[in-house]
C-alpha cells in the first residue's frame, strides 16, 4: 500500500528511501524531498507550544494529485516519510500512524546495533524486511 | 481574462490603474526612464482631504483584463499617459491621432489621459493644453512628476465623484446589473422586475461602491459597503460576485492590519506617509472600542453610522477564511480562473506575513491544480516561477526549487520553437539552495556526503546539459566535474563511464581548467580539482639515494639541534596532523638534483584511469616539477606512484599538493583540502647544490649486498695470499667542481683476521687533480690483499689423513698455514669441486668510503659519500700439513722440513729462498726441505712499555707472535704460484 518509505536525518538528508520499483524512483526522491517543508513547519509550530509533550506523527503532509503524504517525526528529529497512492481510500489514519509506530520500532532496533553507526546509509536487513512488508501488505 | 497578474496583492485593491505607454516610435530607455519618473508618483495626497490616492502603473494591459473592471474596480484603466517624440510640427497631427486611437482602446473605462509630447517645439508647444504636456527634451523634462500628480488629481475628482453618484443611489431606483464578460450572455432574456434579480443588482452595486471607496481611500465605507454586499449576495446565491465581495472584504482588512503592504517589495508604498493619515480617518483613539460590534444582521444601509468602526474590519483569522471562502466561490466558476489564482496568490501574501506557512502552502497547493486553459509555455513558465517565488516567501525552500526547476524544464521544453537554454540555466541555479547544493567544491570535502544525492544529481547533470545547449562547453566542464568529484560515491559503474565520456567528449572542446569561472550575473564558479581521481592515500617525501645525500660536517655548530623540547626522550607524543604537515623532515634535499615524493594512489574507477601530466605544487624554493603519465588499473588497490622535480634554488620547499590532467581536466589538488591523507611531514631543506661522483671499477660489479646503503659493490674470487689490482675511474657527473676527496675503507661483518692491509692505496696521485671539473674523471689503484688464517679446518686435515699422508713427528701446535694465489677468473671447475671444496671458502668484506664535496654546498658544510663494497671469497692455497726441522751440515743452519699439500684443482710450483722450485699437482702433498740460518726470537724488537701498559696481555702475545710470523717471512720468503694463471704473487705466513 505504501507506495514510499524513507528515513531522513535530523539534517534533513536520507538515512534510507525507498519506492516500488515500478515507478519513477526520483519522483519518490523529489515528493519526499519537498514535503520536508511542512515536516520542518510543523516541527517548528509544534514546538512553540507544545515542547516536549508532543505527538510524533505529524499526520497528512500534504496530498498530490496521486498520493499522500504522511509524516513522523522521533524525539531526536529523524523524521519518517510514507508515500501512499490517493486511490487508496480504505486506509485510515489509525493504520497509518501503526505503520509508522513499526517503523519506529524498527529503526531503533537499528540503532541499538552496535555496528551501525549513526548517521550512516541503514542497510540493515531486518528493518527492508519491515518496509517491505509495509510496501507489498496490500498493494 | 486569460493572463493572471501574479505580483497582485492584497492592497493592490485600493489602486488606481494608470497605463503608461509609448505613441509611435520612442526609444525604449528614454522610455523606460520616464516611466520610472511617473511610477515614482505612487501614492497622492489630495488636497484639502486627508485621503491617500494610490496609483499602480503598468505599461502594458490587456483590453481584455479592463473588461473585467467592474468586477474589481482596480482592474479599470482609469488614466492613461502617453508618451512621444516628436520632431518636426508637421507630425504633429498624426501623433495626436495616434493618441487619440490609444485612448479608444480603453475608452470605455477611461476617466483621463495625457500626453506627454518630448522634442517638439515651437509653435504647437507653445500652447497651453491640459491633456498635453510638451517638453524639448527627454533631459529637460523636471516637472514630469508634478504633471503627473495633477493628473492623478483630475482621476480622483472623477473617482470621487463616480463613487457620490453611486453610493447615494436609492435602491428603489433602476440600477444597472453590473457583470463580467462572460455573464453577458447569460442574462439575455432574464425577467429584470423580478426580486431576486433587483437584489442581484443592489448586491453587485454594493461591491462595487465598497471597489470605489477603498480606491477613494475610505477604507471604513469600503468594508461597510463590501459587508453589505456579502449579505445581498450571499441572499441570492450570486457566488461569483460574493466571492468578489469577500477577496473585496478581506483586502480592505488586509489593508487595515498590515499597513506595510504585503508584497514585501513594493516600493510605492510610503508607510511613513500613509500613517498619519490613516491614523487620522481610522484610528480615533478608541472609538472602536465604544461602538457596538457589527453583526451580519446589523449592517444598515445608512453607511455614515458605520464610519470608523474598526469591528467591521475582520481579524487576521477571519481574513484567511473569508479568502477560502471566496476562493472556493471562484473556484464554481471556469472563466474565473483568473480571478481565483489571483486570489491564492494574494492570500498567500497575506498568511507569509501573518507566518502561516502550512496554510499558505494549501493555497498554493490548490493555485497548481487551477486550470487556465491552454496556457502559452510563456505563462507556464511565469507561474511556475511565481509559486517557486511565492514557496520561498513563506519558507519552504524545496518546494521552491522545485517549481523553479519545473519552470526551468518549462523553458526548454520540446514545444517550444526556441528553447531558453540560457533562462533554463539562470532558473537551474537559482534552485541549488533549495537543494542544499553548492557548487564550491569545498563544502563536499569534509567527510562523507550528506544530502539527496539522486536530486542533486538530476541537478548537476540538467545544469551540464543546459551550460552545454547554452553553448558554453567551459561552463558544462565544470559542472560534469563538480558531479564526478562530489557525487562519485553515488554513481554506479554504469554512470561513471556515461559521465567520464561525457567528459571527455567536452573537454576535446574545452579543457577544463583551475580558473574561477564567473556567470554574467556575478556568481563565481570555483574550480573543482580532482582530488578522487585518482585518490591519494599518503604522501612521502622521499630522501635522495644513499650516495647522493648529504651530510653535514661535523663540528660547525650543531645546526641541526632540536630544539622543540628540552628532554631527550618524551613519550608524551603530540598527535597533531597539522602540525605534522608542517613539521620539518630531517633530511636535506640538493639544489639541482632530482628528488622524490611518493603517493600511494587508488583509482576508484571501474575501469583504467588515465592520469596525464602529474607532477608536484610546491612552494617556497624555486622547482622544477618533472610530470609523468600514468595508467591505473581498474578498482587499482594502492599504488606507489613517485613524481619528482628538480629544486632550483636552496631554502625550504614544502609540498603543498600535486596537479594531475583527468579526462582532460587540469586540477590542483591541495593536500589540506583532503580527507585521510596519511603524510609524515611536507617541509625540506633544500641545501645548495653538491658535485655528483660516478664511480666505475675495473672488476665486475656483484650481487652481493653487503649493506643496503651501498651505491655499488664489486666482488672477487681470490686465493689466499693473492693481491689484486682494483682500477677505481671517479667521475664528476655532477655541475659543480669537486673540491675536496677523501678515501677512507673498513672491513665489515668478519670473524676472520686478517693479515696484513687488505685494501691499500695512493691516493696522492689522484688528489692532484683536484678541484675536479664537472665531466672530468680521476683514476684510483686500489689493491687487494688477502692474507687469512685458513688453519684449524677439521675438514682439510681429515682429507689430509685420507690420502694416507701420517702426521707424524713433533705435533703441530700451532695451526696449518696456508697460502692462498689470488685469481681474477672464476674457477671453470667450481661445479666439479663440490660441496666439500666450497665450504672451504671465506669471505672478506669492506667498504671504500669516498668522501666529497665542492660548490656552494662546500661552503655550507656538506659533504657527500659514494661508498664501493668489495666482496672477496677467499680460496685456500698451500696448506703446510706438518713442519720438522733437522740439523744442517752447517751448526748456524738448519734445514725445515714443510708438508705442503696443495688443496686447488691447479698444479702449483712453490719456491723458496736459495731453492728449486717444487711442483705439485693438484691435491698433492710434498715434502720440501729449505736450508735456513738459525735465528733468534729475541732479538725481535720488545714493544715499549707505553703501549704494553696499555693493551692486555693477550693482544701483547699476538702481536708478538705476528712479529715472530713476519721474521720467519723474511727468512723463508716462499712463494708459490699456479702455473695456468702465471701469477707470481707470493707470501707466506707462519707462525
Amino acid at each position: 500500500m505504501a507506495v514510499c518509505i524513507a528515513v531522513i536525518a535530523k539534517e534533513n538528508y536520507p538515512l534510507y528511501i525507498r519506492s516500488v520499483p515500478t515507478q519513477n524512483e526520483l519522483k519518490f526522491h523529489y515528493t519526499v524531498h519537498t514535503s520536508l517543508d511542512v515536516v520542518e513547519e510543523k516541527i517548528s509550530a509544534v514546538g512553540k507550544s507544545l515542547g516536549d509533550q508532543r505527538e510524533l506523527y505529524l499526520g497528512l503532509l500534504y496530498p498530490t494529485e496521486d498520493y499522500k503524504v504522511y509524516g513522523y517525526v522521533t524525539n531526536s528529529k529523524v523524521k519518517f516519510v510514507i508515500v501512499v497512492d490517493s486511490s487508496n481510500t480504505s486506509l485510515r489514519d489509525n493504520e497509518i500512524r501503526s505503520m509508522f509506530r513499526k517503523l519506529h520500532n524498527s529503526f531503533t532496533d537499528v540503532m541499538c546495533n552496535p555496528f551501525h553507526n549513526p548517521g550512516d546509509q541503514i542497510q540493515s536487513k531486518a528493518f527492508d524486511g519491515i518496509v517491505s512488508g509495509m510496501m507489498v501488505q496490500t498493494g | 481574462m486569460s493572463v493572471p497578474d501574479y505580483l497582485q496583492c492584497a492592497e493592490d485593491h485600493q489602486t488606481v490603474l494608470v497605463v503608461v505607454q509609448p505613441v509611435g516610435i520612442v526609444p525604449e530607455d528614454q522610455f523606460f526612464k520616464i516611466y520610472k519618473r511617473i511610477a515614482s508618483v505612487s501614492q497622492v495626497s489630495i488636497r484639502d482631504s486627508q485621503r491617500l490616492l494610490y496609483i499602480r502603473y503598468r505599461h502594458h494591459y490587456l483590453p481584455e483584463n479592463n473588461e473585467w473592471g467592474d468586477f474589481q474596480t482596480h482592474r479599470k484603466v482609469v488614466g492613461l499617459i502617453s508618451i512621444t517624440t516628436c520632431g518636426p510640427a508637421k507630425e504633429w497631427p498624426q501623433t495626436a491621432e495616434r493618441f487619440h486611437g490609444q485612448k479608444e482602446v480603453y475608452s470605455s473605462t477611461l476617466y483621463d489621459s495625457r500626453l506627454l509630447v518630448f522634442g517638439l517645439q515651437g509653435e504647437i508647444a507653445e500652447q497651453q493644453r491640459t491633456d498635453v504636456a510638451f517638453y524639448p527634451s527627454f533631459e529637460d523634462c523636471s516637472d514630469v512628476e508634478k504633471r503627473v500628480e495633477d493628473f492623478v488629481e483630475s482621476i480622483f475628482i472623477v473617482l470621487e465623484s463616480k463613487r457620490l453618484d453611486r453610493a447615494t443611489d436609492k435602491s428603489g431606483d433602476k440600477i444597472p446589473l453590473l457583470c463580467v464578460p462572460f455573464e453577458k450572455k447569460d442574462f439575455v432574456g432574464l425577467d429584470t422586475d423580478s426580486r431576486h434579480y433587483k437584489k442581484r443588482c443592489q448586491g453587485r452595486m454594493r461591491k462595487h461602491v465598497g471597489d470605489l471607496c477603498l480606491q477613494a481611500g475610505m477604507l471604513q465605507d469600503a468594508l461597510v459597503h463590501y459587508h453589505m454586499a456579502v449579505e445581498l449576495l450571499r441572499g441570492v446565491n450570486d457566488f461569483l460576485w460574493l466571492g468578489a465581495a469577500l477577496e473585496g472584504l478581506c483586502s480592505a482588512s488586509v489593508i487595515f492590519h498590515y499597513p506595510g503592504g504585503t508584497a514585501g517589495k513594493t516600493a510605492g508604498r510610503k508607510p511613513s506617509i500613509s500613517q498619519p493619515a490613516d491614523a487620522g480617518k481610522r484610528h480615533r483613539p478608541g472609538e472602536h472600542m465604544i461602538l457596538g460590534a457589527l453583526t451580519a444582521n446589523g449592517i444598515s444601509a445608512d453607511t455614515s453610522t458605520e464610519i470608523g468602526r474598526a469591528k467591521n474590519c475582520l481579524s487576521p483569522e477571519d481574513i484567511i477564511e473569508k479568502y477560502k471562502e471566496a476562493i472556493s466561490y471562484y473556484g464554481k466558476y471556469k472563466n474565473a480562473g483568473v480571478i481565483e489564482l489571483e486570489a491564492c496568490v494574494k492570500a498567500v501574501r497575506v498568511l507569509a506575513i501573518q507566518k502561516r506557512a502550512r496554510e499558505a502552502s494549501e493555497f498554493l497547493q490548490n493555485a497548481v491544480y487551477i486550470n487556465l486553459g491552454q496556457l502559452s509555455e510563456e505563462e507556464k513558465i511565469q507561474r511556475y516561477s511565481i509559486l517557486s517565488e511565492l514557496y520561498e516567501l513563506i519558507g519552504f525552500h524545496r518546494k521552491s526549487a522545485f517549481f523553479k526547476r519545473v519552470a526551468a524544464m518549462q523553458c526548454v521544453a520540446p514545444t517550444i520553437p526556441e528553447p531558453g537554454w540560457r533562462a533554463c540555466y539562470k532558473l537551474l541555479l537559482e534552485t541549488l539552495p533549495g537543494y542544499s547544493l553548492s557548487l564550491d567544491p569545498k563544502d563536499f570535502s569534509k567527510g562523507t556526503h550528506r544530502g539527496w544525492a539522486a536530486v542533486q544529481m538530476r541537478l548537476l547533470h540538467e545544469l551540464v546539459y543546459a551550460s552545454r545547449r547554452m553553448g558554453n562547453p567551459g561552463l558544462s566542464v565544470r559542472h560534469l566535474s563538480f558531479l564526478l568529484q562530489t557525487m562519485l560515491d553515488f554513481l554506479s559503474d554504469q554512470e561513471k563511464k556515461e559521465v567520464t565520456q561525457s567528459l571527455e567528449n567536452y573537454t576535446s572542446k574545452c579543457p577544463g581548467g583551475m580558473e574561477v569561472i564567473t556567470l554574467p550575473d556575478g556568481l563565481k564558479l570555483p574550480p573543482v580539482p580532482f582530488t578522487k581521481l585518482p585518490i591519494v592515500r599518503s604522501v612521502k617525501l622521499l630522501n635522495l639515494p644513499v650516495s647522493l645525500r648529504p651530510h653535514k660536517v661535523k663540528g660547525l655548530l650543531g645546526q641541526n639541534m632540536s630544539t622543540a623540547s628540552p628532554f631527550i626522550y618524551s613519550p608524551i607524543i603530540m598527535h597533531n596532523r597539522g602540525e605534522e604537515r608542517c613539521k620539518k623532515i630531517d633530511f636535506q634535499w640538493v639544489q639541482g638534483d632530482v628528488c622524490e615524493v611518493q603517493l600511494m594512489v587508488y583509482n576508484p574507477m571501474p575501469y583504467e584511469l588515465r592520469v596525464e601530466n602529474m607532477g608536484l605544487l610546491t612552494s617556497g624554493v624555486e622547482f622544477e616539477s618533472l610530470p609523468a603519465a600514468l595508467s591505473l588499473p581498474a578498482e587499482s588497490g594502492l599504488y606507489p606512484v613517485t613524481l619528482v622535480g628538480v629544486p632550483r634554488t636552496a631554502g625550504n620547499i614544502t609540498v603543498n599538493g600535486y596537479h594531475t590532467s583527468v579526462f582532460g581536466v587540469t586540477s590542483d589538488c591541495l593536500l589540506e583540502g583532503l580527507a585521510g591523507v596519511k603524510s609524515s611531514g611536507c617541509l625540506v631543506e633544500v641545501i645548495p647544490s653538491l658535485p655528483r661522483l660516478q664511480l666505475s671499477t675495473s672488476l665486475p660489479r656483484s650481487e652481493h649486498h653487503l649493506m643496503k646503503e651501498l651505491s655499488s659493490t664489486v666482488s672477487v674470487q681470490l686465493f689466499n695470499g693473492e693481491t689484486q689490482q682494483l682500477t677505481i675511474t671517479l667521475e664528476n657527473i655532477g655541475s659543480e667542481q669537486i673540491e675536496t676527496l677523501e678515501l677512507t675503507s673498513k672491513i665489515v661483518n668478519t670473524k676472520e683476521k686478517v693479515f696484513g692491509e687488505f685494501l691499500s692505496w695512493e691516493l696522492e696521485e689522484a688528489s692532484s687533480h683536484l678541484p675536479l671539473k664537472p665531466g672530468q674523471a680521476v683514476t684510483l689503484a686500489v689493491s687487494i690483499k688477502v692474507k687469512l688464517d685458513f688453519s684449524g679446518q677439521e675438514s682439510l686435515l681429515q682429507d689430509l689423513n685420507d690420502d694416507g699422508i701420517s702426521v707424524t713427528g713433533l705435533p703441530i701446535s700451532s695451526p696449518l698455514r696456508q697460502v692462498l694465489k689470488p685469481r681474477s677468473e672464476t674457477k671453470p671447475v667450481s661445479s666439479e669441486s663440490g660441496k666439500a671444496e666450497y665450504s672451504h671458502v671465506k669471505t672478506l668484506e669492506a667498504v671504500l668510503n669516498f668522501k666529497y664535496s665542492g660548490g656552494p654546498g662546500k661552503v655550507e658544510g656538506y659533504y657527500r659519500e659514494l661508498s664501493l663494497g668489495v666482496h672477496v671469497d677467499v680460496e685456500p692455497s698451500v696448506f703446510f700439513t706438518r713442519v720438522s726441522t733437522l740439523p744442517a751440515t752447517s751448526t748456524r743452519q738448519c734445514h725445515l722440513l714443510l708438508d705442503i699439500f696443495n688443496p686447488t684443482e691447479h698444479e702449483l710450483t712453490v719456491s723458496a729462498k736459495n731453492n728449486q722450485d717444487l711442483v705439485l699437482h693438484a691435491s698433492e702433498c710434498q715434502r720440501m726441505a729449505i736450508q735456513v740460518d738459525k735465528f733468534d726470537f729475541e732479538s725481535l724488537p720488545q714493544p715499549d712499555q707505553e703501549t704494553a701498559r696499555f693493551t692486555n696481555p693477550k693482544q701483547l702475545e699476538e702481536e708478538r707472535q705476528h712479529a715472530q710470523g713476519c721474521q720467519i717471512n723474511s727468512k723463508l720468503g716462499i712463494c708459490w704460484s699456479i702455473i695456468s694463471f702465471q701469477c707470481a704473487c707470493c707470501s707466506v705466513t707462519m707462525k
